[in-house]
């Protein structure tokens, strides 16, 4: 029983065409999940019982699924995702008050997006460039050294946060 | 066989290929202590508290996973066994309440049983508080998952034995927990409380909720269930002569430890304070409690009047598919030697007799040929005018794991859309009553295109010709035409079912409540004869039966038509041989079926009536009529549990004792005899139904010399072909030889064997009748009547038990959309079903489940009694009078408030 409330603007003719792609393929499920959440920007609830229908699977299984990875979302993502790192080099440069910086220019918590859906929030274990620490991973451009004048200059107005932060 | 032998603890012990390191400890009497495995479940290895040690690599393995291998030698009690084991057990009470001392579960639960036994007491580890709860208003499962300990037992049970699939694991790490969809409580998801995860859950995660009786079990008593007709093995774990609860019988190899909501949580009725505890007689209108000595002094004074009066033919008995073989066949014998009449019949006549006819004409056995465990064997099942999801669980577990797990096809042909229907391969809903047409146009393309099995119809069965002329007419177009299915489908369908070499089929009532509801049965068996699919492992007939023990009710010859065993009245020895035995003279006029009775009643030729165990004043149609004529009998006696509308119209009413408080043995819808046992004293005064009919029969002079019900299932075994070799005592061992299907004593005969018991089976060919057209517009619906899970029969024993009562109360008349729509009628307005008969009000259900111009109605509800609606329209072969489809209109009553 899905309490879930249709969307009147979900696309659930496409999400069943990417179900009928990969529903002969063995374990397909996860790469189902990717598909649909790559064009969506996560899975919509309402695609669990189809999914489970076309897969042979329950509904808890596949909500077992979704909800086991954390790169799976059920809610809608921001255009763009905010990584910042709490990694141990960027933790020790203070990638702390970073973090509390970008959630007051953002407005809010970790795993929230913002009302407009321009941002969603998030924090990684690491990156990759201790060297450049602390880091925050915009979209998909990382940018290195943030200090609380650069977090000003890539959030502090956001819809011309992306031109500032281009070389 | 080839074995494998390993050294566990220094002592050498021998295997199969196949075993786990578990198994082969099991069976050796060495104890490894588990959580998460259990024996009806596929070992996970998740709890890892049955690790041990395998001496040669120093490994630690998990025994419930790891197979066994020659020259294994492996500790189950090594320091490092021991010391691996507490950590893991500590871990888990770290993050486990200290709730013990007030836990339902109390000294059940296995983690604390094996804490005890490991001398594991207060733990070091920094605990992890768990503050789960979950708000759940079901009257049945209460869920703690502070107290879970993540084995999944509960999650493989709802997976993969009774394939529901309501919960599953949700997130990961220390929040993961088992979850429905959406992590909504139990009674928002799809779980149908059938309780075979709380009787797996090793700790008080799971446990009972609103139990009528608490406290620590005392005596367990294995017995069968006494609702539908799957007969499931229960337990009754007993407490001063009060059942605490029910649980799977994990030794039944019919129901391998699953059981449904009404098995574990609807047997509270034994203990209802409406039971009947004393005697009564009807005194100015109103029934008095009187001692057995008189009520059975005024019954047999009663009797004797009515005989010698107005002759024997003026009495008649109604006997119950609710009671045991022993008491059937008493009862048969009391009828015939006491009384003088065939007169007598039982509640099966309603629901069965089209297949125990069809069935035995065609394959020449009157029931289900195939034990359900071969189901699963199946390359297609067959499901047609049946929904066992509700009326046989036990059978929709064994559908859905062969569809699940075994890649079977199911091919379900239904109007209305059951929960089954999202199983399907193949789903059709023709017309309703149109189903000889269908099966006739499915077996006309499986011999057009040479599916059929030739060299088995040609060696085993006789009357192929006269089959394939009779389908002549049954082109697709044809057929098309009537069911209103498409012709591409119709030969979908009918490949679908040939062509594998293992198909079965699986029918109820919604075939056999029709009239010509024995042509549709001889219509399937045709189909199955035609594939081959007779008795062999994968391929069978499944009829359901509705009550526990419908089948055994007509093997012991509670039937006008037949003694014992089917034996005909007509047949000189058989007749000889029971007057012989019974030294009574046998009358030898064939007596009247149920419904007979009540029309032979009505004008005035049937004076007096003995009712035991059925309310026909619910479950026959017409039921202001039924509730008159019974009133207006001379004389009615009515032995039952509780105060039926039927017992409250009875100048006498016998109590009787429940199915938990007499010994016995039901025959199941396979055919598996199995063996009733003794929970606790009847209460009051109530007695047993075998031995009322003892006593009785003393009062009229013709005393049964029986001691017990297993004197007369001694009496049975000698006399009825099918049960010999039955042995009563050693029930048990029996049906475990049956279960082992080849080398069996068969209640059932050589059926399994693919042999027909009179040697070959027989094509005849049945004609499509069309039913009468819709009453045009005044009754503009079809009325489809059926079974709902949480209720049954006629709800007398099923509305006394408080949970299901709690939790499904009302009926419900389901309406399509379109239909709701145009009428106006809301979810939940009171509705009012007319037909030309009678009317009944019910709360609207507006649902897909059924199409536009059909609703459907579930029995059992006392209140909204639908039977009430059908005329008395009986099938002229079989005399089972039509309930399963009439005319009706709908009007709204009110809104819901």
């Amino acid at each position: 029983m899905n309490e879930m409330r249709e969307r009147p603007n979900l696309n659930l003719a496409r999400i069943n065409e990417i179900i009928a792609h990969y529903q002969d393929q063995k374990w397909g499920l996860i790469p189902l999940l990717q598909k649909i959440q790559e064009e969506f920007g996560y899975i919509p609830p309402e695609s669990t019982q189809p999914i489970a229908k076309a897969l042979g699977l329950f509904p808890t299984q596949v909500q077992g699924v979704i909800s086991f990875y954390t790169q799976l979302y059920t809610k809608p993502q921001g255009e763009k995702v905010v990584r910042v790192c709490r990694g141990t080099a960027c933790h020790v440069r203070g990638g702390k008050t970073i973090l509390k910086l970008v959630k007051q220019h953002l407005g809010i918590e970790e795993g929230e997006t913002t009302p407009d859906y321009e941002y969603t929030l998030e924090t990684v274990a690491c990156i990759g460039v201790c060297a450049l620490a602390p880091n925050i991973v915009i979209g998909t451009n990382t940018h290195g050294r943030m200090n609380p004048k650069k977090v000003a200059q890539l959030l502090g107005s956001r819809k011309d946060a992306e031109q500032h932060a281009r070389p | 066989m080839e074995t494998i032998t390993i050294t566990l603890n220094g002592r050498e012990v021998s295997g199969h290929p196949g075993m786990t390191i578990l198994d082969l400890a099991q069976e050796s009497g060495v104890d490894i202590p588990t959580l998460c495995h259990d024996p009806h479940l596929p070992p996970v290895g998740a709890c890892r508290v049955c690790l041990v040690e395998d001496e040669h690599s120093g490994a630690l393995l998990a025994s419930c996973v790891t197979p066994i291998a020659p020259g294994m030698v492996i500790s189950t009690q090594s320091p490092r066994v021991q010391e691996r084991r507490e950590t893991i057990i500590k871990l888990m009470l770290a993050s486990h309440p200290d709730s013990c001392a007030v836990c339902d579960k109390g000294n059940r639960c296995q983690l604390r049983k094996i804490a005890s036994d490991m001398g594991i007491g207060l733990v070091e580890f920094q605990r992890i508080p768990q503050l789960a709860t979950v708000e759940e208003v079901n009257p049945f499962i209460e869920r703690d998952l502070s107290k879970c300990i993540l084995c999944a037992k509960c999650i493989r049970a709802c997976q993969e034995l009774v394939v529901e699939g309501a919960i599953d694991y949700i997130h990961r790490g220390f929040i993961s927990k088992p979850a429905t969809l959406n992590d909504l409580p139990l009674e928002k998801s799809e779980c149908t409380f059938c309780g075979t995860c709380v009787a797996l859950c090793p700790t008080g995660a799971l446990t009972e909720k609103e139990k009528t009786y608490r406290g620590t079990t005392t005596t367990i008593v294995h017995t069968i269930c006494p609702f539908c007709g799957c007969g499931c093995g229960i337990c009754l774990e007993m407490k001063d002569n009060h059942l605490v609860r029910a649980k799977p019988d994990e030794d039944s190899s019919l129901n391998h430890g699953t059981l449904c909501v009404k098995g574990s949580y609807g047997y509270d009725f034994v203990h209802s304070p409406e039971r009947l505890t004393n005697p009564m007689i009807k005194v100015n209108g109103s029934l008095e409690a009187v001692s057995w000595e008189r009520a059975l002094g005024l019954v047999a004074d009663e009797f004797k009047r009515i005989k010698e009066t107005y002759g024997p033919s003026s009495l008649a008995v109604f006997g119950s598919s609710k009671c045991t073989n022993e008491e059937n066949y008493l009862l048969q014998r009391f009828a015939r030697c006491v009384l003088g009449t065939n007169n007598i019949d039982n509640g099966s006549r309603l629901y069965s007799s089209a297949s125990r006819i069809g069935l035995r004409e065609t394959i020449g056995f009157p029931g289900t040929t195939n034990f359900l465990d071969d189901i699963e064997q199946s390359q297609t099942i067959l499901v047609i005018g049946a929904n066992p999801t509700s009326s046989a669980p036990l059978v929709g577990y064994a559908i859905k794991r062969a569809v699940r797990h075994r890649g079977a096809k199911l091919l379900l042909i239904d109007p209305q859309q059951t929960k089954l229907a999202s199983w399907a391969h193949l789903w059709l809903r023709p017309k309703v009553g149109t189903d000889v047409a269908l099966i006739n146009g499915m077996a006309k393309v499986i011999i057009d295109e040479d599916l059929l099995d030739r060299e088995y119809v040609a060696r085993k069965i006789n009357g192929f010709e006269v089959l394939t002329t009779g389908l002549r007419r049954y082109t697709l177009d044809y057929v098309a035409e009537i069911t209103g299915v498409l012709g591409q489908d119709i030969r979908h369908a009918a490949r679908l079912f040939a062509e594998p070499s293992r198909a079965s089929i699986v029918y109820g009532n919604g075939m056999t409540q029709y009239v010509n509801g024995m042509g549709s049965v001889i219509a399937l068996a045709n189909l199955a004869m035609l594939t081959g699919n007779i008795g062999h492992k994968g391929g069978g007939i499944y009829a359901l039966q509705r009550e526990s023990n419908g089948q055994g009710a007509c093997d012991m010859g509670a039937l006008p038509d037949f003694l014992p065993g089917y034996l005909g009245l007509g047949e000189g020895q058989a007749r000889k041989n029971f007057e012989d035995r019974w030294e009574c003279y046998l009358p030898v006029d064939i007596g009247l079926t149920a419904l007979e009775m009540i029309d032979q009643a009505r004008e005035g030729k049937i004076k007096g009536m003995y009712i035991v165990g059925e309310n026909p004043v619910l479950s026959f149609p017409q039921l202001t009529l039924i509730g008159q004529t019974l009133a207006s009998l001379d004389f009615l006696v009515v032995q039952d549990m509780f105060l039926t509308e039927t017992a409250k119209l009875a100048t006498v009413v016998f109590p009787a004792a429940s199915f938990a408080e007499k010994e016995g043995t039901f025959t199941n819808f396979e055919g598996r005899v199995q063996k009733l046992r003794k929970a606790f004293e009847p209460t009051g005064d109530s007695l047993p139904d075998w031995d009322i009919i003892l006593k009785l029969a003393s009062r009229m002079n013709y005393p049964m010399t029986y001691s017990s019900p297993q004197q007369a299932m001694d009496e049975v075994e000698e006399v009825v072909a099918m049960y010999q070799g039955n042995g009563y005592t050693d029930v048990e061992i029996k049906s475990q030889h049956r279960a082992e299907f080849d080398s069996s004593p068969l209640a059932t005969g050589n059926i399994r064997k693919r042999q027909f018991p009179n040697g070959f089976g027989r094509f005849s060919s049945v004609e499509y009748i069309p039913q009468r057209e819709n009453s045009g517009d005044e009754y503009p619906f079809t009325l489809l009547a059926g079974t709902t899970l949480y209720q049954f029969g006629t709800g007398s024993r099923s509305s006394r038990a408080s949970r299901l009562r709690k939790f499904s109360s009302e009926a419900f008349v389901e309406i399509s959309k379109p239909d709701a729509k145009s009428l106006g009628i809301n979810h939940g307005d009171k509705v009012k079903v007319v037909s030309s008969i009678d009317e009944v009000t019910a709360a609207a259900k507006v649902s897909d489940a059924v199409s536009q111009g059909i609703i459907f109605m579930p029995m059992s509800f006392p209140e909204s009694p639908i039977n009430r609606l059908f005329g008395i329209v009986l099938d002229p072969r079989t005399k089972t009078p039509v309930l399963k489809t009439c005319s009706v209109r709908l009007e709204r009553t009110g809104n819901h408030e």
